[in-house]
């Protein structure tokens, strides 16, 4: 462990890069993959600057007033729908709110007929969570306006990582993550929220420690193990072990993911109390941290499963925080999107003609 | 490519239409490649009365300018594994759409799979798709298989005596393995009895439960339940270990595994056939060439994505996502695999382990294919592209011009010459220039090239990813038993 000389800078794992002026290029975001470090530190101020808005007496301004926004849910979801939704009543703008079992969806419509159907309704921005990894990329190829994706399968929670790096910043000196040790405990095999804030906290020069139980990190250690020479531009390497106490030991930032029940009739656990005996986060493996280390958690928590209740509810929890953020995390985002100049071409893979039925003209 | 801008055509247009018997077609100058006697080089061609009068191989100074990077003859090509999807899925692909596709694509005779609906597991089924094939005009030769398991329900065997009485040329459930040992065991013994192979696709089912993409890096990163090779081998050792077995009571079972895509299956092979073992295999075009990366929007041949040491290059930090991730023409099953996988396919086609290269053309309709990655329809629609994806091959140095041809052709047809109730029949027709015998063959032009779109595609099947890819080697003309059974549409022209 070098978390010391990592901490004092010695070993930064990526030079990063002044935060220059910069300005929101991508038509959509479904993913932090594309999104490179200058346009982080964008939305980090951006968000500043939404949680000033909300510390006033009247938490709303015009910025998207006029403006539609949808919210698409094809999973369950209350906190980052009502996230979302929040968001962007705080910005003025006109919330439509679709749940799929009021839709007709349950009717058996294709997701493609449902965005244009929403495009045709009016749907400028769409905010969309779904239980099929890469299905916001199908609705990005058809809709005409903006799709934020709300989750995606275990693929993407670009907002989740986004609200996670604000608030591991606003608990670290100077906002640095550079040699900071992050550990991210629980379910990764099955895990949006850990693939995206590998993407995001590895731009961000941060000693990331993924760790589970090895039915639960299934294919992880391949793409460990691929950066492990920090191949990819911007972004450093990580770790994945099964071993909590070395993920846990000084760490400057403990996360812990939620357990689902499903996992054991998968064959994946023995079960729940097993599970919580030898993974979850109590205050014995807490103190492994360092001090003042901080503790998150994306929620819904299972408290007494991968979270002990005195953990979850102790000074270092900053579980409530992260919902706060989550909030002016996700009007940057809708302001920026909104604001994204018509013309402007996302980094995002270009669409090809194999795309049925788009033009270019639609990135 | 060295240029040689060269469209040799006919002196004499072929026949008027598809289906009509080729009155007189000659070549002159061409690139002629006959796997049968191995010979290949610069020659003339004769076609008279559907018959091909003569064959002239040339020398000195005739043979001046003429190079097999320009136009090139071969005999037609057998493909061992399609889906024409007739009865039952018409609007994914008809007798009509499917041998037209075929033509296109330089294929004279294809093998079908049993997996329409109705399942052909009886022989009332052989006959509604022998009379769609005959009404579709198109001289290609349709065979099939019989399905294993009755309804391929894997649970009891399909009237295989009455199917194999009505001309199937094997039994296979692909789609699906056969799923229990103790029937793969009665299979290949009953089969065996009638001198039929199984053609098995293996695929452990427990172990691919909800897989998308093959398990790996790329998977990872993109949140698709793994597909483990694992899946593919187990179910190989399985299979080899009940083939041997029944062997010893069944001298003539055969056994076929089909679109093998993994190092370790292929090895298997490889290792079961220096034993002495009588198991065959082939393996895809897309296998060979695609990789799992294409996934998340990689378009690099499959060899380009392999690293010095034969690990597989990064596409993100190679900066080589150039298309729209989650393509679900990329789902397919088995899944695309790594570039070091790609590599092994193509080494087995080399070495011999498998000697054919079937297409496994699998069209989908728009609805089964414009969804979400995760419940997208498995399949390729591959069948015109075959012979391009090969000569990419071929253009980068991978495969001798001749081994693409005869993977295509004498491969497969020996593979079939060895089930000793097909041994006699087209299937295991030699596949040569030979004189005299009425023309089976294809002429394209490797200095030409055709982008392969939603239209230039003839398979009501659109789901191909190489959609907005140019390709080396336009069809020009496809003779199939002394009929047209393609023309491009250009030919003529000049």
């Amino acid at each position: 462990m070098s978390v010391e000389t990592a901490a004092t800078g010695a070993t930064p794992a990526r030079r990063m890069a002044p935060a220059a002026p910069t300005s929101w290029r991508h038509r959509h975001l479904i993913d932090v993959d594309v999104v490179t470090w200058p346009e982080i530190e964008l939305i980090m101020r951006t968000t500043d600057e939404m949680k000033g808005v909300l510390a006033r007496p009247i938490r709303k301004v015009p910025a998207l007033n006029g403006r539609r926004v949808t919210t698409l849910f094809y999973e369950a979801s209350t906190r980052t729908r009502v996230s979302f939704e929040t968001a962007a009543r705080n910005l003025s703008a006109d919330v439509v709110s679709i749940a799929t079992a009021t839709s007709s969806v349950t009717k058996g419509e294709s997701l493609v007929d449902t965005i244009r159907t929403l495009e045709a309704l009016g749907a400028e921005i769409l905010v969309m969570r779904h239980s099929v990894s890469g299905a916001p990329y199908l609705a990005a190829e058809v809709f005409g306006g903006h799709v934020l994706n709300g989750g995606d399968g275990w693929h993407a929670h670009p907002t989740q990582a986004l609200l996670d790096l604000y608030t591991m910043r606003q608990h670290l000196p100077d906002g640095d993550l550079r040699g900071r040790k992050v550990a991210i405990v629980g379910d990764i095999l099955h895990s949006r929220v850990a693939r995206s804030n590998v993407w995001s906290l590895t731009a961000a020069g941060a000693d990331l420690w993924l760790c589970g139980p090895a039915t639960l990190l299934r294919g992880m250690d391949r793409w460990a193990t691929a950066w492990s020479g920090g191949t990819i531009p911007g972004h450093g390497r990580f770790n994945v072990t099964s071993d909590v106490r070395a993920a846990l030991r000084d760490a400057d930032v403990v996360m812990a993911l939620r357990i689902q029940r499903e996992r054991m009739q998968g064959g994946l656990l023995p079960s729940l109390r097993e599970y919580a005996a030898r993974f979850g986060l109590n205050a014995e493996r807490v103190s492994l941290a360092r001090p003042e280390a901080i503790v998150m958690h994306p929620g819904p928590m299972n408290e007494g499963v991968e979270i002990a209740p005195d953990v979850a509810n102790s000074g270092r929890a900053v579980i409530t925080e992260q919902v706060a953020n989550g909030v002016a995390v996700r009007m940057a985002l809708l302001y920026l999107l909104a604001g994204a100049h018509e013309a402007a071409r996302g980094h995002e893979a270009p669409r090809t003609s194999e795309a049925a039925g788009t033009s270019e003209a639609a990135r | 490519m060295s240029p040689q801008p060269q469209r040799a055509r006919g002196a004499t247009a072929p026949g008027p239409g598809v289906g009509q018997v080729v009155e007189r077609f000659e070549l002159e100058k061409a690139w002629l490649v006959d796997p049968v006697s191995g010979r290949e080089g610069p020659g003339e061609i004769v076609v008279t009365d559907g018959v091909l009068e003569s064959v002239v191989w040339l020398e000195g100074d005739e043979a001046k300018g003429v190079s097999a990077d320009g136009v090139v003859v071969t005999p037609g090509f057998l493909d061992l594994h399609a889906h024409f999807r007739e009865p039952g899925f018409e609007d994914a692909e008809t007798m009509a759409s499917g041998t037209a596709a075929a033509a296109h694509g330089g294929y004279t005779t294809v093998a079908v799979m049993p997996s329409t609906s109705p399942a052909l597991d009886e022989p009332g089924v052989l006959e509604r798709i022998r009379a769609a094939a005959r009404a579709g005009g198109s001289p290609v030769e349709v065979l099939a298989y019989g399905a294993v398991s009755a309804d391929r329900a894997g649970e009891q065997l399909s009237a295989m005596g009455e199917l194999a009485d009505a001309g199937v040329i094997g039994y296979s459930d692909d789609g699906l393995p056969v799923r229990a040992p103790k029937l793969m065991r009665s299979a290949l013994l009953y089969a065996g009895m009638l001198g039929l192979p199984i053609v098995e696709h293996a695929e452990d089912l427990e172990l691919t439960a909800g897989a998308e993409a093959n398990e790996g890096y790329v998977a990872s990163i993109l949140g698709l339940a793994g597909w483990p090779t694992a899946a593919e081998v187990n179910a190989v050792a399985r299979d080899l270990a009940v083939f041997a077995d029944a062997l010893h009571d069944e001298p003539r079972a055969r056994l076929h595994l089909t679109h093998l895509s993994t190092a370790a299956s292929l090895d298997l092979v490889r290792r079961a056939n220096a034993a002495g073992l009588p198991v065959t295999c082939d393996v895809t075009p897309h296998h060979l060439a695609f990789t799992d990366e294409w996934i998340a929007g990689a378009r690099r041949w499959s060899w380009e994505a392999l690293g010095a040491d034969g690990t597989s290059r990064d596409p993100w930090a190679d900066a080589a996502l150039t298309a729209w991730p989650y393509n679900t023409s990329l789902r397919v099953n088995p899944p695309l695999r790594t570039p070091a996988d790609a590599a092994a396919c193509l080494a087995a086609l080399l070495d011999g382990t498998a000697s054919a290269v079937v297409t496994d053309h699998a069209p989908h309709t728009a609805v089964d294919k414009e969804v979400e990655f995760g419940q997208a329809v498995n399949g390729i629609s591959g069948i015109e592209t075959a012979l391009g994806v090969l000569l990419a091959l071929v253009d980068a140095g991978k495969l001798p011009l001749a081994r693409a041809i005869a993977v295509l052709t004498t491969g497969p047809a020996a593979i079939a010459a060895g089930w000793p109730a097909v041994a006699a029949t087209a299937a295991a027709r030699q596949r040569g220039l030979t004189e005299g015998a009425p023309a089976d063959l294809v002429v394209f032009d490797r200095a030409d090239t055709w982008t392969v779109t939603a239209g230039s595609l003839l398979s009501k099947g659109k789901n191909s990813p190489l959609i907005g890819r140019e390709l080396s080697g336009r069809v020009l003309l496809t003779i199939a038993a002394g009929r047209l059974a393609y023309e491009d549409p250009a030919a003529g022209d000049e």
